[in-house]
């Protein structure tokens, strides 16, 4: 019974680290990339500069706006970092928190500008 | 007899799988269908800079006087974050406290150094929607174990009494988990996080062996967030632990309002936390915008199996405290409760202490 309920758990997570690894590979096979991909440092300077100073604006606004809602959500909201700390801590929370991809990018660029 | 048994748990085993794949299945249905259609500001680019370790600690001092008796209660909780390549993050905190208490008989107050690994885990950010971690993790049951217990956080320094209530024996488990978060409308965000753990009776990694999940709706706007979790024992009686949490920071003002139910075999309980930070107030030269009220509610009603963490019998309590913020990381905590217990164990508990918290970078991040 023992060796049943071991093999039992091991197939349970095997199936499920299964299908979660295969979600994201269907995803991008259905040819529509995902829009908050963490994204190589190329890509990453591109859209940077396709952003024009009205859209800059409106990006910080709503990076205040998902800093005060997610961070403030456990605890008060802490003074800013710096850059290099905040890329850190992004992963840190996004990790502790589970805060969406979204809300990370724009909080990270809220807290670095 | 004993074949209707080895049925009877087959079958739970089976019912309880089905439900954690469903869940599991649901969130990455939901992710991949929301890639078709979405068109948000998560297009914005990550800015061109490397992390840098980073070394922090909460430290704390409390003084903890229950039923007339002090405890003083030196803390430090070092955290460590390690980050590499460009999804990969090694995160560990430990706690070092020692409860020095005085001994009948004798003078002064003696006490003994207490270790504990809260985790130290390796995540890797497999995709946006999920994130995979292995090694000693927090237990994701409720929310109070994982983002609001540290010292330097909480508003309360006493613990919630059902805390102990599925988070083992150490508040961590040792195994691997899948967790993330994604937006299933641009009002409504969903969170998850499921794990498996091993059984480990080598303190400081000891862990109880168990699956489990917890899943939450966040709504940014009202910002208010509602969700369960769940926990099958693997070992033992084989026992399903489930519970509830809330929690609502009305935007238009400073308040933080939480709760959380859970119910095992051990036992069963809720707590509901307010907390009113006066940053609103401008008297006494703004001086009260640093001062934060809380009250917290709580109660423990015995289960069928006696857990030595939690209480022994059926427990009530409420506690009303006060935080002054000199900094956002340096405070002054104070508190009063009433601990009221029908079967014997009434007794006043009060709290005096500070708490403070510092984070350094480690190294040189390069800005490329």
């Amino acid at each position: 019974m023992s060796g049943r309920r071991v093999s039992f758990s091991g197939a349970l997570v095997f199936a499920v680290g299964s299908l979660l690894l295969a979600g994201p590979s269907a995803g991008q096979q259905g040819g529509t990339p995902a829009p908050a991909s963490t994204g190589s440092p190329a890509t990453g300077r591109a859209q940077a500069q396709a952003a024009s100073p009205q859209e800059d604006q409106v990006l910080r606004v709503e990076g205040e706006k998902r800093f005060h809602a997610n961070c403030g959500r456990c605890h008060q909201s802490p003074h800013k970092f710096p850059p290099r700390m905040v890329m850190t801590i992004e992963r840190h929370m996004r990790v502790r928190a589970t805060l969406t991809d979204e809300d990370m990018r724009l909080i990270v660029r809220y807290l670095t500008q | 007899m004993l074949q209707v048994s080895l049925n009877s748990a087959i079958h739970a085993q089976v019912r309880c799988a089905a439900a954690l794949l469903v869940f599991f299945i649901a969130p990455v249905v939901c992710a991949q269908s929301q890639d078709e259609t979405a068109s948000s500001p998560a297009d914005v680019s990550l800015p061109q800079i490397s992390p840098v370790p980073i070394f922090s600690a909460g430290l704390a001092y409390n003084t903890f006087i229950q039923g007339g008796t002090p405890n003083l209660h030196p803390l430090a909780s070092p955290v460590i974050l390690i980050p590499f390549g460009e999804n990969w993050l090694i995160e560990s905190r430990d706690t070092f406290e020692i409860n020095l208490a005085p001994v009948p008989g004798e003078n002064g107050y003696k006490g003994y150094l207490q270790k504990e690994v809260d985790y130290l885990q390796l995540d890797y950010i497999a995709s946006p929607y999920f994130t995979i971690t292995v090694g000693r993790f927090l237990t994701p049951f409720g929310v109070y174990n994982e983002r609001l217990y540290p010292v330097w956080i909480r508003d309360l320094q006493s613990d919630p009494l059902i805390l102990p209530i599925s988070t083992g024996p150490s508040g961590a488990g040792t195994g691997a988990m899948v967790r993330g978060a994604f937006k299933a409308t641009p009002k409504i965000e969903i969170n998850y996080a499921t794990y498996f753990s091993s059984l480990s009776r080598d303190t400081p990694f000891d862990s109880d062996r168990d699956i489990g999940a917890r899943a939450g709706i966040f709504l940014p706007g009202p910002r208010l967030e509602v969700g369960g979790s769940f926990q099958h024992l693997l070992d033992d009686q084989h026992s399903n632990a489930f519970g509830f949490h809330f929690a609502w920071q009305p935007p238009p003002l400073p308040l933080d309002i939480r709760a959380e139910y859970a119910r095992s075999q051990n036992g069963s309980g809720y707590w509901i936390e307010s907390a009113y930070r006066l940053s609103d107030l401008d008297v006494l030269h703004g001086d009260l915008r640093r001062l934060q009220l809380v009250a917290r509610i709580q109660q423990y009603y015995l289960g069928k199996v006696l857990n030595v963490n939690l209480p022994q019998v059926n427990t009530n309590m409420f506690e009303f405290g006060m935080n002054y913020y000199i900094r956002d990381d340096f405070r002054f905590v104070t508190s009063y409760g009433r601990q009221l217990a029908p079967e014997g164990g009434n007794m006043n508990l009060w709290t005096l202490g500070v708490t403070y918290r510092f984070v350094l970078p480690v190294g040189h991040g390069d800005i490329q």
